[in-house]
């Protein structure tokens, strides 16, 4: 049987067997094992049968064999044969689709010259038009194909023709005709593009534009399962730029959209609106000043009539992008265009605050800044209106309005001209702005808006500091003199004015301070801070006042020019307030404003290694003054909190020190510079004088602060067991034994090689400390394992696999069950010391880590503990929990189900329910389907929980929390599974409506709302 | 496009409608400052002891009742959108707070308060004016204690047929009667969607 026989025979039973058919043709072919001729001459046969069936799958044959043959098997000369062959059997109505599908195999095997390119495309407009006579789809999208090849790799040629017959353009055109498949209409679109954006169209432009505008609005929606993966976003995107594609479709384009804009479809308008403003862009000045104000008629009324939030949004971008295009021609269109809008809008804001002048002030809003030429002509259309009207204005409402505009005017002012540190997008050599000559006038009406107006005009005076601030912010706009005034006003709110409200406008003027420092650094520099030293005293007579001021103070230090400045002043001002024994009040506050400054100017303080002058100037003194015992040692400096915040501004300092510098201050860590031998202190001598352990605050900061090469002053070893012992003592205050436990878990982390931490603990657990003896246990001890453990766990040591287990055996432990239970929570607790700013090794996979270890033994031990101890594990799970993200726990859920829904009925154990309630909040969110079973439980317990409970009251926060859970619930289950509870949950959420917190009433409300809904959903389906 | 009954109504500026936000944030500090300075020392900081703590920490003030007020109110019905314009009744002046009153229960028997709500319409002979109500109302009885009665009105003097409007909003039979009207329903739906 010869291969076109198999090939008929198993073409319509098995494709690939057929194909494998032509293949191996193909290979004979190719190994001269069968000679070209002879293929064509088996062929003949079936070519000429009556059947067009059999006509058209010998075509296939041979479309698939030559898809099948290497490149340069077959010669120029064969090539050339065989498309004039296939050419001639497009005459045939059969098998169309492998005709094309031939010549695209021949096409590249060999590239053609252009006469043949030419007299394919003609032979297939003169023998197969209109292409919509194939009805299978398959058959038109190689043809399709073959065209889009010829358009892509012969545009000369295809243009030639088209320069040479005089209708060949409408032939073609007519040829797509009618096609509706979203594939084929896919390449129709992107064919029909080339003629449109590089030929002479000529007087077939409105054909053309048919051609394609026919299909608008697109609204084809895929099948559910679409192989193609052709979405209707796609076939927009070919349309819109089949019609932006050419100035000479205007004619046509823009009346058919604007008629099509007053559709009742929104899509429909989105559509539109999309259109024009991709056609503007392209359709250059010239064509588009034609149609601006036409256009502008029309999209007003999307603006200033707003049906839908993002039609006015498109049609603002329309109104832009109109702009755009008019500024790149010359200035008569633009000026035309914008001269009724300038009208328009000067007429919405005589009416301000309404809909319409809110409408008339975002569409000046977002012109104005496109470019030069418009943010001058509509300032000065603008800017003359708006302030006759504001001068005739009769309430504050309206001045607020036409404020407002200003200020968005004045920021398109600045993108486009700069600002004092940038030039804007016009450049340099830009000319000056309209916004000079009316420089005095806006000057005036803000400061005088925010001088006079009166307390309570709030959002009056934040319009007034926000112009200010922009104002000054100009390039080349205002002088030094008339900034200096702006800031004048800005600092006397600050420091002056009686405290009103939210302080919104305090708030904002000591911004806007900051912002103005950025532009204007020793202007700010000259001005203000004179002003503000003088309001903070030497030394403070009981007035209360200089905290706010501080404040203002220290925020200044957010603006790196100024940043060494505002530390300068403050250092100052401490050291004076120290020899003159000001209250430990205002120590705190200068304190605390020194911590804020440097905090904020951290980054550069990372950046500068040369941070010296402030270890030199601020960390030493504060050290010495620590530590001394003499007069320089100031009473605010036996309080904890204050030694806190001195450790906090010397750790900020150092931690960015070399290791060098920083082991200069090492070998002082607990001596701090006052010539006792180190012996004699704590943690070595737990008898040491009472003075000295608070010092031991400081000392944990600094130890938070060295790198891991710093070289510590005593053996690691023997620190370790002497904080042991230390912490363990009695008497020791509260925040003295955090913090000398902290310096447990800081040594850990930091200090011990990999393979020393492993072994680390074993010291600890004989005598004589025993740490792990269930029968020596007790809290001091529980609190050093845990020290220990979270130095060790943020390393993920293998050595926790031993560790976890004995901690978790202790959950059972009768007398200490719980405390060990409750000290869960603090293992992967966020902390503020053991950071890797801090130095500290921080592995990525730690929380990871933890809860391998440790979750899945706790849900063990859970289902084995006694009924007495099944709540400590509980609280141990949410310990673990609370601290997680959701995508950790998430592969876990399943099993932890049960125990979160028992954590609920935990009474007394708040932050186990909370924890429960946020982990269970978090499944629903992410992986309903595992509570679907539960949502009984679920709901009734959420909802015990939501109702204050007389005998075991829960927090407000919780019942809040429960509220917030249960409101997720009908979103995420199914409709069936919830509609059962709606009654009963609406029922008893009434109670909650009466709830005495205002935050659990709030969050009943909403919750009960959406349960409401619940059958209304029903309803609709 | 239906025609709107008013086009170009007067708009509020959101930062100037009366909030329980702006009240609550504004605890006088002994010190004058705006605490700034307190969220220098994290959260979680080391200084907490886990095992000193209460272990159940229940908030300090959960003893204090916080009664439900006018600002309540106002903050429930605020958000409720205008049935023609994307904008909410806050911001159009149509629910405002000086017109919002809870009344004690009369006799120190009876448990009952009454909220009245007086409404105001934007233009005078706003035929959407019981629609509004209608919403405010469904509101009101869906979100609060059934301890108060609901009491909604447009306010004296502001629309052409106030009394005849008033006369449907305080029957119950014709509010329950309109409740089953799909088509208002949807509408009344789609205000309230808006609910914060």
């Amino acid at each position: 049987m010869s291969d076109i026989q198999q090939f008929l025979l198993e073409h319509d039973r098995n494709k690939h067997e057929a194909s494998q058919v032509a293949q191996k043709s193909a290979t004979r072919l190719t190994d001269g094992d069968l000679k070209l001729l002879k293929l064509i001459e088996e062929l003949g046969e079936y070519f000429n049968s009556e059947d067009g069936a059999i006509r058209a799958k010998s075509m296939a044959y041979l479309a698939e064999v030559l898809g099948f043959v290497p490149p340069k098997v077959l010669s120029l000369q064969q090539r050339n044969l065989l498309c004039d062959f296939v050419l001639s059997r497009t005459e045939d109505g059969e098998g169309i689709g492998s005709c094309a599908k031939a010549l695209l195999a021949l096409e590249e095997r060999g590239k053609w010259d252009s006469e043949r390119a030419q007299t394919i495309m003609d032979t297939f407009l003169a023998n197969t038009s209109p292409l919509r006579q194939y009805k299978q789809q398959s058959e038109r999208y190689p043809v399709l194909r073959l065209i889009d090849a010829l358009l892509a790799r012969y545009r000369d040629a295809l243009s030639t023709l088209h320069d040479s017959q005089p209708d060949f353009l409408s032939r073609f055109i007519a040829y797509f005709d009618g096609e509706k498949d979203p594939r084929n209409l896919m390449l129709v679109f992107s064919i029909l593009r080339v003629p449109m954006a590089e030929w002479n169209i000529g007087a077939d432009a409105q054909d053309l534009f048919d051609a394609v505008f026919n299909y608008f609005p697109i609204t084809f929606r895929p099948p559910p399962d679409d192989p193609y993966g052709i979405t209707a976003q796609d076939l927009k995107d070919r349309l819109r730029e089949c019609i932006s594609s050419t100035a000479d479709f205007a004619p046509y384009a823009f009346p058919a959209l604007l008629d099509k804009l007053d559709s009742t479809s929104m899509n429909t308008k989105r559509d539109v609106l999309q259109t024009i403003t991709s056609s503007v862009q392209e359709y250059g000045p010239r064509t588009t000043s034609l149609y601006s104000i036409t256009l502008w008629d029309a999209l007003k009324f999307e603006i200033l009539n707003v049906q839908e939030e993002d039609l006015a949004e498109e049609a603002l971008n329309g109104l832009a992008a109109i702009a755009q295009t008019l500024s790149k021609g010359t200035s008569g269109p633009l000026n035309a265009y914008l001269r009724p809008i300038i009208k328009e809008c000067n007429e919405h804001l005589e009416d301000a605050p309404t809909k319409q002048s809110q409408a008339a002030a975002r569409i000046v809003s977002k012109i104005a800044n496109v470019s030069p030429d418009v943010t001058n002509l509509l300032l000065a259309g603008i800017l003359p209106t708006m302030f006759t009207l504001f001068q005739s204005a009769d309430n504050m409402a309206k001045r607020r309005g036409l404020l407002e505009v200003f200020v968005e005017l004045i920021k398109a002012n600045i993108d486009v001209y700069g600002d004092w540190r940038a030039t804007g997008s016009a450049g340099a050599s830009a000319p000056k702005g309209a916004l000079a000559q009316f420089r005095e006038q806006a000057l005036e009406v803000l400061l005088h808006g925010l001088e006079t107006s009166p307390a309570n005009n709030v959002s009056y005076r934040l319009v007034c500091v926000d112009g200010l601030l922009q104002l000054s912010k100009v390039r080349e706009l205002l002088g030094e003199d008339d900034i200096g005034k702006i800031i004048h006003l800005l600092h006397a709110i600050v420091i002056h004015e009686e405290s009103f409200g939210k302080d919104e406008i305090k708030e904002s003027a000591i911004n806007s301070l900051v912002e103005i420092a950025h532009q204007k650094p020793q202007v700010v520099i000259d001005k203000a801070f004179p002003a503000f030293m003088a309001q903070l005293p030497d030394t403070d007579e009981g007035s209360k006042g200089h905290v706010a001021v501080l404040e203002a103070f220290a925020k200044l230090a957010n603006e790196e020019e100024v940043f060494d400045t505002v530390i300068l002043r403050l250092k100052n001002k401490f050291s004076a307030a120290v020899s003159q024994n000001a209250s430990s009040g205002y120590i705190v506050a200068l304190l605390s404003a020194i911590l804020y400054a440097l905090t904020k100017g951290s980054n550069k303080l990372e950046q500068d290694p040369n941070t010296s002058t402030y270890y030199q100037d601020i960390v030493l003194p504060l050290l010495k003054r620590t530590s001394s015992a003499d007069a320089s040692h100031p009473e605010a400096f036996n309080d904890e909190t204050t030694l806190d915040l001195v450790g906090r501004i010397c750790n900020i300092v150092v931690r960015s020190q070399s290791t060098e510098q920083q082991e200069a201050i090492a070998s002082e860590l607990y001596t701090l510079f006052r010539g006792t031998p180190q012996a004699e202190l704590p943690p070595f001598n737990t008898s040491a004088p009472p003075g000295t352990h608070k010092t031991m605050i400081v000392s944990t900061h600094l130890l938070a602060s060295f790198r891991r090469e710093t070289r510590l002053p005593c053996e690691i070893e023997f620190l370790v067991s002497s904080l042991v012992n230390y912490t363990q003592q009695p008497d020791l205050s509260i925040p003295v034994r955090s913090a000398s436990l902290r310096q447990l878990s800081l040594v850990i982390n930091k200090f011990y090689s990999t393979a020393a931490l492993k072994t680390c603990m074993g010291p600890l657990m004989e005598a004589p400390f025993e740490l792990f003896h269930p029968e020596k246990l007790d809290p001091p001890r529980i609190r050093v394992i845990f020290a220990c453990l979270k130095g060790i766990l943020l390393r993920s040591s293998p050595v926790l696999a031993k560790l976890y287990p004995q901690l978790l055996d202790f959950l059972s432990h009768p007398k200490y069950g719980a405390a060990i239970a409750h000290g869960f929570s603090t293992l992967l607790q966020p902390d503020d010391l053991i950071t890797k700013q801090n130095h500290c090794q921080v592995s990525g996979l730690h929380k990871q880590k933890s809860f391998a270890l440790l979750v899945p033994n706790i849900t063990q031990a859970f289902r084995d503990a006694s009924a007495e101890m099944k709540p400590n594990y509980l609280i141990a799970l949410s310990g673990i929990l609370r601290w997680l993200p959701f995508d950790i726990v998430v592969e876990e859920v399943p099993s932890l189900i049960l125990l979160l829904l028992q954590s609920l009925d935990l009474k007394g154990e708040d932050f186990v329910k909370e924890a429960a309630i946020g982990t269970l909040a978090s499944t629903l969110a992410e992986k309903p389907e595992v509570v679907q079973e539960y949502a009984g439980s679920l709901i009734s317990r959420l909802l015990a929980n939501s109702v204050l409970d007389k005998e075991a009251p829960t927090p407000a926060r919780v019942r809040a929390a429960a509220c917030r859970c249960l409101m997720l619930v009908p979103d995420k289950l199914k409709l069936e599974v919830v509609l059962p509870y709606r009654r009963q949950v609406c029922r008893k959420l009434i109670a909650a409506l009466d709830d005495t917190k205002r935050e659990v009433r709030s969050a009943a409300v909403k919750c009960r709302a959406r349960w409401l809904e619940v059958d209304e959903a029903g309803d609709d389906d | 496009m239906d025609d709107k009954q008013n086009a170009n109504p007067t708009i509020l500026s959101l930062s100037d409608l009366p909030s329980r936000r702006r009240e609550s944030n504004v605890r006088r500090r002994d010190d004058g400052g705006t605490g700034l300075f307190d969220g220098l020392i994290p959260q979680y900081s080391y200084l907490n002891d886990p095992f000193e703590q209460p272990l159940s920490s229940s908030d300090s003030d959960d003893d204090s009742v916080e009664d439900i007020d006018e600002q309540e109110v106002y903050d429930l019905i605020s958000s409720i959108s205008d049935p023609e314009h994307p904008l909410s009744l806050g911001s159009l002046a149509v629910v405002n707070l000086p017109d919002i009153h809870i009344q004690p229960p009369s006799s120190p028997h009876s448990s009952i308060s009454t909220v009245v709500v007086e409404i105001t319409p934007t233009i005078t002979h706003c035929s959407l004016a019981t629609v509004i109500g209608l919403g405010v109302r469904t509101r009101l009885e869906q979100a609060l204690p059934p301890r108060f009665r609901v009491d909604v009105r447009i306010k004296k003097g502001t629309h052409s047929t106030d009394e005849a409007v008033n006369k449907q909003l305080g029957d119950k039979e014709r509010v329950a009667a309109a409740l089953e009207n799909g088509t208002l329903m949807g509408v009344l739906r789609k205000m309230l969607s808006t609910c914060e």
